[in-house]
């Protein structure tokens, strides 16, 4: 008999299959290139959040969407808190580490604007200090 | 022998496993981890609402509270003491330990860039702090 063993194709795409679902939350942000701040501590462990993505260059985003402005930003955070049943979804502000802080700060509090309850800052994990 | 693979041959074709699938599963796999990779490295802190700390500061002693403000990219305040951002760590540390909440108020002025404040809320969060209010509006 010629019989293909198949146990290791299905294998290889069950674990693709679970690699998917894992990865899917966190691949729902904006393709931006930004540049996070580096950080050693790390604090919430939020698998699924709403992302607010800060260009260097004045560019902004919820999750994948880009915005044409700061301005859209409390209307876009509040109507993804609409299209989502929880109420107490984090809010994880991912801002370039060369924006002055004004920006960051403006973007937290038109995200509060928005219905956020509660917020995090978005860094790049830079192991042991 | 030579009607042996004829006959082999005529019946099934060859017997190679064919591996353009199981190749193209693993390559779709390698390019979902390229992508996912520097997210899996990414993690945030928390920060609590302004006016939260604002109204903690009506009801809580003052003598208790600790305030630090990044005014610039080397150097911040640590209640009423200005000093290098590297020693910032050891100065909260003591105070920490003291306070009975564990909760570090931050302002940071417009200008000091993000990755500052950030590198500011990393030292804080280091040294034992239990919540970080962000204050300033």
């Amino acid at each position: 008999m010629t019989r293909i063993n198949v146990t290791p194709i299905i294998d290889v795409a069950l674990v693709l299959v679970i690699i998917l679902l894992i990865t899917a939350p966190m691949l729902s942000v904006a393709d931006l290139d930004i540049e996070l701040p580096q950080a050693h501590a790390r604090d919430t462990e939020d698998t699924v959040f709403v992302s607010i993505t800060l260009g260097a260059h004045g560019e902004v985003a919820v999750d994948d969407h880009v915005l044409s402005g700061p301005q859209a930003l409390a209307a876009a955070v509040r109507d993804r808190f609409a299209a989502d049943d929880r109420d107490d979804l984090l809010v994880v502000v991912r801002a370039d580490s060369r924006l002055p802080h004004a920006a960051v700060r403006a973007a937290m509090n038109a995200a509060r604007d928005g219905g956020a309850l509660r917020l995090a800052v978005a860094t790049r994990q830079g192991g042991q200090p | 022998m030579r009607r042996w693979n004829e006959s082999r041959e005529s019946a099934g074709g060859t017997s190679d496993v064919n591996l353009t699938p199981l190749i193209d599963v693993s390559l779709v796999l390698v390019v979902i981890l390229l992508l996912a990779t520097p997210l899996a490295f990414e993690s945030s802190f928390a920060v609590r609402r302004a006016e939260a700390a604002a109204r903690a500061a009506t009801d809580e002693n003052r003598t208790a509270r600790i305030e630090v403000a990044v005014l610039s990219a080397d150097s911040v305040r640590v209640n009423r003491a200005v000093m290098p951002s590297a020693d910032l760590g050891r100065a909260l540390e003591p105070l920490i330990e003291r306070s009975p909440d564990g909760v570090v108020a931050v302002s940071c002025r417009d200008s000091v860039p993000h990755g500052s404040f950030v590198a500011a809320l990393d030292a804080i969060k280091l040294s034992g702090a239990q919540d970080i209010a962000v204050t300033g509006r």
